[in-house]
């Protein structure tokens, strides 16, 4: 019956570990060079295959971006989830939302980057999939980028039921269900979109944003607000920070062959 | 006033003759009903079709904003938005034409959509030309048909296997384990309008509104209901289970009494007063459908969760006994609490109540309410002109009534008794077996707290066995 229909897809996936961990997605160029894969990267399903950097060589330039938020940061709000106590007994410690999180030198996590324009030439779509795990009645990662028409692998860590009710605008949403553990679900966007939001209708506490975009040139900060666009050929720029509370900034920048950028962003609760 | 004191549009003398009448359900989804010819397409027309009959609800321009929209729960659909809740086709994708013409001409049960069976085939499918052209979407996506197996008949559905299933793909998360619509995430809903929205109580079959029948249950599960939240579990089981989860959802179902007259059925020595006496079983059953009661600018607060109570009546020479059944999702035992009030008109009173959403109301008579608390378990009687000073009963002490009460599993059960010819409160209403009474009953949900749903009025009978 069901479970062996959903099981058997199940078998095939590997399944990121570490997952909600805290470590950033790095730009999907950069994870993909084995050099700078990082373990427990948490959107890459599989790193085993290694196809070539759009802009590869030592002549292309890196991005080394920095977002802060100024003002006083609100408190991150307690997740109470006890309406279903098989996410409940997952979390012995408090839970607390991902909205804004913040380090103590002010560095906003969960910001999408990306360049927005300035880009020539397609850039195929990886064939390994992004990862969205829902565990412990969490999407994991929150935010996090994927090309578009890139599989993104959806899947179901816990023993509850789980809906994902993907609304994006330009792309065609979708509802599904996965009712058991392990079921896995792949799906894909066929149009750049920023962002794509994700709910779970049974655990309204639960969302997750998307960052399709038709290039590998794009990142999500990390705990210290850092992020990594490399790889990126030499050329003038628009970048736009995308971040759920704050909203969106671009700046523009002129990169050069092997030029290594700082970028800062200063968001403001004001 | 006469006797029959309502003034309700049935005479007492053809209700009578429709004592045993109980509405039928129509059943929805045969394929039957789609038309073999459609005609070519003629925008004009459907346009033409569409603001006669559908703008006053979907507004001039299909954005959901007619004139009438803000009155109904659900509101009338954004057709501009282009998703559709009753297909045979993949989650995100568009309804087929097929789907959409069986919308327009069985209309949305349970809703305050009707049906429009009485337009030419033509004209409906001029409309069903006119609603594609109100969104892109059926430009962008091809509505993608959902894999279906064939039905294995009433006989050969596995029970056992639609209950496992019902319960495996977490349907009672959202619907409860019974079907009550009280599953632990029910109340948290938002639809993509934005509104909050409630699951559906699968034990009222009349309320869905892509059809109670297999075949519609079968496609809500595989396609999901788009907007509502409700997912799609086409990736979640086999096109042939799918058929054995709907033969059980439809197994929840409960048959319903629409009567227009409620019998109470006569007993010699004392009456029942537990909630689960056996005699009840013995009772006729009076369902009564409910509605709350809109707000001053005539909008919906949050959606009603209380639709529909149930009735059964048992009496001797003193006394008559009711038993009022309701789902409610929450048990609320404390402010604000769950409340029920049965309502009687005493005879001879001026002027009418003609419907108790109108009620109070300035002029209006004083009603006989029997008001039950879930804070106190407890029930007594009063004659007034509103709910407010029965409901808080510091006003005077009225006479206490004997009930009992049960809450198991987002359903109330509550029995209360009173007296044919009661001596107190002054005017209270006279229960004969010369006269039919006029009885309504109104439910609060503490938890769904500025609610109050109401009935409308009924005539009670007192039956020689
Ligand atoms: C009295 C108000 C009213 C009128 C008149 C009305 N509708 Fe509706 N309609 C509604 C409501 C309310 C809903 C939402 C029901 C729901 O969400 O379950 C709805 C929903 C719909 C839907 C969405 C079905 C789906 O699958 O999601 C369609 C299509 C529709 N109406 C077409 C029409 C057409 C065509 C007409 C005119 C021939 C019309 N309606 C007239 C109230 C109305
Ligand atoms: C995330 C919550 C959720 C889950 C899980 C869910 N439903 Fe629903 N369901 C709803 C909502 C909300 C509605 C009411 C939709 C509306 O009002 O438009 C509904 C309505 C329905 C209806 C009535 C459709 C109609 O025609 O009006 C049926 C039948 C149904 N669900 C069956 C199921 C079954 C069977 C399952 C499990 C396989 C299930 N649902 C799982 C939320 C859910």
């Amino acid at each position: 019956m069901t479970r062996s229909r959903l099981l058997s897809t199940v078998g095939v996936i590997v399944v990121a570990i570490g997952c909600g961990s805290g470590k950033p997605q790095s730009a999907s160029a950069q994870a993909r060079s084995p050099e700078h894969a990082e373990v427990g990267a948490p959107t890459q399903l599989a790193l085993l295959s290694e196809s070539p950097q759009p802009a590869s060589g030592h002549s292309a330039a890196t991005i080394q971006g920095v977002v802060r938020l100024s003002g006083t940061a609100p408190q991150r709000a307690l997740v109470k989830m006890s309406a279903d106590p098989v996410c409940q007994q997952q979390h012995a410690e408090p839970f607390y939302s991902e909205e804004t999180v913040v380090d103590e030198q002010g560095g906003l996590k969960n910001v999408f980057v990306y360049v927005k324009q300035g880009l020539t030439g397609a850039f195929p779509a990886p064939a390994e999939p992004v990862a969205l795990d829902q565990s412990g009645c969490w999407y994991r990662p929150h935010v996090f980028g994927v090309q578009a028409d890139q599989p993104l692998g959806i899947i179901n860590s816990d023993a509850t039921l789980h809906n994902v009710n993907a609304k994006p605008t330009l792309n065609q949403p979708f509802n599904i269900a996965q009712p058991v553990k392990g079921m896995k679900t792949t799906k894909k966007f066929a149009k750049p979109e920023v962002m794509v939001k994700f709910k779970c209708n049974v655990h309204p506490w639960m969302s997750a944003y998307a960052g399709v975009v038709d290039h590998p040139f794009f990142g999500v900060t990390d705990e210290h607000g850092a992020v990594t666009i490399s790889g990126l050929p030499a050329g003038t720029y628009v970048l736009e920070a995308w971040h759920e509370k704050y909203g969106t900034q671009t700046q523009t920048v002129t990169v050069a062959d092997g030029e290594t950028k700082p970028i800062e962003w200063t968001f403001s609760t004001q | 006033m006469r006797p029959w004191s309502s003034r309700s549009p049935f005479h007492p003398a053809v209700l009578t003759h429709c004592v045993a009448v109980t509405l039928v359900l129509w059943v929805w989804g045969s394929p039957s009903l789609v038309a073999a010819e459609r005609p070519a397409p003629d925008l004009g027309a459907g346009k033409d079709a569409y603001r006669q009959h559908c703008a006053r609800c979907h507004g001039a321009t299909g954005r959901g904003d007619g004139v009438d929209a803000k009155r109904f729960y659900p509101r009338p659909r954004d057709l501009a938005l282009g998703v559709y809740k009753f297909r045979s086709t993949a989650s995100g994708t568009p309804p087929t034409d097929e789907n959409l013409f069986q919308t327009i001409s069985q209309g949305l049960p349970g809703s305050n959509m009707p049906d429009w069976q009485h337009l030419d085939e033509g004209v409906r499918w001029q409309i069903v030309a006119y609603l594609r052209s109100l969104s892109p979407v059926f430009e962008k996506v091809q509505p993608a048909p959902v894999q279906l197996a064939d039905d294995p008949g009433p006989a050969r559905a596995d029970h056992a296997k639609g209950k496992a299933l019902y319960e495996t793909l977490g349907c009672a998360a959202c619907h409860g384990s019974a079907g009550r619509a009280n599953g632990p995430s029910a109340g948290g809903l938002v639809d993509d309008w934005g509104m909050p929205i409630r699951p559906a109580n699968l034990t009222q079959g009349w309320s869905y509104r892509g059809g109670h029948d297999p075949r519609s249950v079968m496609l809500r599960v595989l396609t999901g209901i788009d907007g509502a939240g409700m997912p799609s579990y086409a990736e979640a089981l086999s096109p042939e289970e799918a058929w054995h989860l709907a033969y059980y959802v439809t197994s929840l179902q409960e048959p319903v009494h629409w009567n227009l007259v409620a019998r109470a059925v006569r007993v010699d020595d004392s009456l029942p007063s537990a909630v689960d006496d056996p005699r009840w079983a013995e009772a006729d059953r009076t369902d009564l459908q409910l509605d709350n009661v809109v707000n001053a600018t005539g909008e919906w607060a949050s959606p009603p969760t209380v639709n529909a109570a149930s009735l059964e009546a048992v009496y001797n020479d003193e006394a008559i006994a009711f038993r009022f059944t309701w789902d409610d999702p929450t048990q609320d035992l404390h402010a604000p609490h769950d409340g029920f009030a049965l309502l009687l008109k005493p005879v001879g009173s001026e002027g009418d109540v003609v419907t108790l959403q109108a009620w109070p109301s300035a002029g209006a008579p004083p009603l006989d309410v029997c008001y039950w608390s879930a804070e106190r378990g407890t029930a007594w009687e009063a004659v007034a002109t509103d709910f407010d000073s029965v409901t808080t009963p510091s006003v005077s002490t009225p006479p206490f009534l004997q009930s009992a009460s049960g809450y198991q599993d987002g359903r109330w059960r509550m029995v209360v008794q009173r007296a044919l010819h009661p001596n107190h409160p002054r005017g209270a209403a006279v229960v004969t077996t010369e006269a039919f009474t006029s009885i309504a009953v109104a439910v609060w949900d503490g938890g769904n707290p500025g609610s109050r749903a109401v009935s409308s009025w009924i005539d009670i009978a007192l039956r020689e066995p």
